[in-house]
């Protein structure tokens, strides 16, 4: 029997058993849409945050003392990783030879040094804690991916002036803090020159101050002078970061005379390794999420395979009626594979249209971020076709063991099946 | 009419069941010469093997001892999909519970061994049609077999049996489920086709009226044919 006519007779089963098709093209629906649903949602949230993170800049190499084997990484200005292995902050400290020594890296555009800690601030008779961030403002314009909303960043001149947080100007004290306000931080009085845009930069703490590091030396009393808690350098656009990173860790490892793993008191992190690991993160996020879906999936096919040894059962006597008038093996195995394939693929354009809509509905705000922002969904052409492909391959493979075993019925038995 | 060519052979056919450990032989050593042109009902009451011996000359199944010669072909000695295709070929079935697809329309059941045999569309097509016609069911051809009456789905059943113009047509108690005036009228479209055509036919029926048809009467008993009579008067 030719293909086509194998097709037919497929169809021509799959209509005459309404019911039953739909409700095992209905566990296939569920599957292909709960894949496709998830992992645009995995997707969206990938794109989402690499979206976040190509604003600041792959170029960025941050140095931080301390060092941890266990995860041998920090986030950039949030002082060294914690770790049980970690040199203690105390103990390593950066300073003017390291900063030499990246002065003689010609890759490195711009050296940042910076000291952190906490103190008190007082604005309008009230108080609080807060951290306070000194940066080189000769460099730190360059260096920062930090936007500004209102004034300006640090300029060199500057001196006992603050740049800070779009949440401390708006709702911290009772009153707001405008441009040109003067806030009292440990006794020392700074004018307010700039505030940065909200939810600017990754690593943004809306509560964020920033000032002049000599500034900040006089107002964090515990700080030593020339002493930092982390570098950030840039790197020139044409360097290959990886490289630099290698550079940088080979001029410290000298100065710092660390000779092997056990001595290293520092940690170079560049912003591309902080990418590659989210990103590495966000995709196997995707991967289970997909992965769960997948098991529906599974489901459905199971559904699939019982719906045809179902259907082989019930056409036993159609298969004997079609053998004893010329029907060979392959013709029936054809019939019913198809027959499987075709609730298969119907399963999955129906599950891929339920899929997208699932997957804007969800982009459309039923789920959001912590920070109220909602996720955005990403339906990819190749997950589409992955899962029409998967769905037919999954319909075909479900209904090949009952085709086999229809196939091989005898005729004479198969008529006699009542 | 040519009634030379031998086209299917018996020789000492055997056929037995296993019964969990016990062996039950339906057919004691059969051996029956089926020449092209003959007319030839196999009666016998039931449990008598005539059922089995249908299904073997049908090559629905194959014997336990001695052989079956298709047109000088052992059939035990194809393989099951040649087979297929040279039964579909040479042999039309009628069965007694008209054995339509229940969800293709009388033409479709018609069309469907010409599908199996690969004949073109546009042959098979008016092939099917001119044997509907034959039958008298030009009008009913979309109807599914459950829109049709029981004489209806007989002639159905009997039109794809003729479609593919097969050498041998078989035809197990093609009257059983009719009243007896549809039985008489099938039983009469059965021997013109013979008359006019020249086909083989072999009937299996307990229907003594309807045997008398034949031309030689085959009767069985426990798995032994008893009597081979022949009745050329009609």
């Amino acid at each position: 029997m030719k293909i086509y006519k194998c097709l037919k007779i497929a169809i021509n089963m799959v209509t005459h058993s309404k019911l039953r098709s739909w409700l095992t093209i209905i566990g296939i629906v569920i599957g292909v849409a709960s894949v496709i649903a998830l992992v645009s949602i995995g997707n969206g949230m990938e794109a989402g945050i690499n979206d976040e993170l190509s604003g600041l800049g792959g170029n960025i190499i941050t140095i931080t003392p301390g060092y941890s084997k266990a995860s041998g990484m920090g986030m950039p200005g949030h002082g060294p990783s914690s770790g049980s292995e970690s040199v203690s902050e105390s103990d390593a400290i950066l300073g003017r030879n390291d900063v030499q020594a990246l002065k003689s890296i010609p890759e490195l555009a711009y050296i940042d040094t910076n000291i952190k800690g906490n103190a008190y601030v007082y604005y309008f008779g009230k108080s609080a804690q807060l951290t306070v961030t000194g940066v080189d403002q000769s460099v730190w314009s360059y260096v920062t991916t930090l936007e500004i909303l209102e004034g300006r960043l640090l300029d060199p001149a500057d001196q006992n002036v603050v740049v800070i947080g779009y949440d401390l100007s708006r709702n911290y004290f009772d009153e707001p803090i405008g441009i040109n306000k003067i806030l009292t931080i440990e006794e020392k009085s700074f004018k307010v020159v700039g505030i940065l845009d909200e939810g600017s930069g990754m690593s943004s703490n809306g509560l964020s101050i920033y000032m002049p590091l000599q500034s900040a030396y006089q107002v964090l009393d515990d700080k030593t002078k020339n002493e930092y808690d982390s570098i950030t350098v840039i790197a020139k656009d044409s360097a290959d970061i990886d490289s630099v990173v290698a550079k940088i860790e080979k001029k410290l490892d000298i100065v710092r005379h660390v000779n092997t793993i056990d001595d290293k008191d520092y940690t170079v992190i560049s912003m591309k390794q902080i990418l590659e690991q989210i990103s590495s993160v966000t995709g196997m996020i995707t991967l289970f999420l997909g992965f769960v879906a997948g098991i529906s999936l599974l489901v459905g096919a199971v559904g699939i395979a019982n719906t045809m040894f179902t259907a082989v059962l019930e056409k036993t006597k159609e298969i004997g009626i079609m053998k004893a008038i010329g029907a060979r093996n392959r013709d029936i195995m054809l019939i019913f594979l198809f027959n499987s394939g075709l609730v298969g693929i119907i399963g999955g354009i129906i599950g891929v249209f339920f899929g997208i809509v699932a997957s804007y509905l969800l982009g459309g705000g039923l789920m959001s971020t912590p920070r109220g922002d909602s996720i955005e969904t990403v339906v990819s052409l190749e997950i589409v076709v992955l899962a029409l492909f998967i769905s037919v391959v999954v319909g075909i493979s479900a209904g090949m063991i009952p085709a086999y075993q229809g196939s091989k019925l005898k005729p004479v038995d198969a008529l006699r099946y009542e | 009419m040519e009634q030379n060519k031998t086209l299917l052979n018996l020789e000492n056919v055997w056929k037995i069941y296993k019964m969990g450990e016990v062996e039950v032989p339906a057919l004691k050593g059969i051996t029956v010469t089926i020449k092209k042109g003959d007319f030839i009902a196999i009666v016998g009451a039931s449990g008598s093997g005539k059922s089995t011996m249908m299904n073997l000359i049908g090559c629905l199944d194959i014997p336990s001892k001695g052989r079956i010669l298709l047109k000088d072909r052992d059939i035990s000695q194809l393989n099951e999909s040649d087979l297929a295709s040279f039964r579909g070929k040479t042999i039309g079935f009628i069965f007694q519970q008209y054995n339509l697809i229940p969800t293709m329309s009388a033409f479709e059941n018609v069309m469907l061994p010409l599908e199996f045999q690969e004949i073109d569309d546009k042959i098979a097509s008016k092939r099917s049609m001119d044997i509907l016609r034959f039958v008298g069911l030009e009008d009913k051809i979309d109807y599914l077999p459950t829109q049709l009456s029981g004489g209806q789905q007989q002639r159905v059943s009997i039109a794809r049996c003729l479609a593919t113009d097969p050498e041998i047509i078989l035809a197990d108690e093609p009257t059983g489920a009719l009243d007896s005036v549809t039985g008489k009228n099938i039983i009469e479209m059965l021997y013109k086709f013979w008359e006019d055509e020249g086909k083989t036919i072999i009937m299996v029926t307990h229907d003594q009226n309807l045997a008398k048809y034949a031309h030689t009467i085959i009767e069985l008993k426990d798995g032994e044919i008893i009597k081979t009579q022949n009745n050329q008067v009609n």
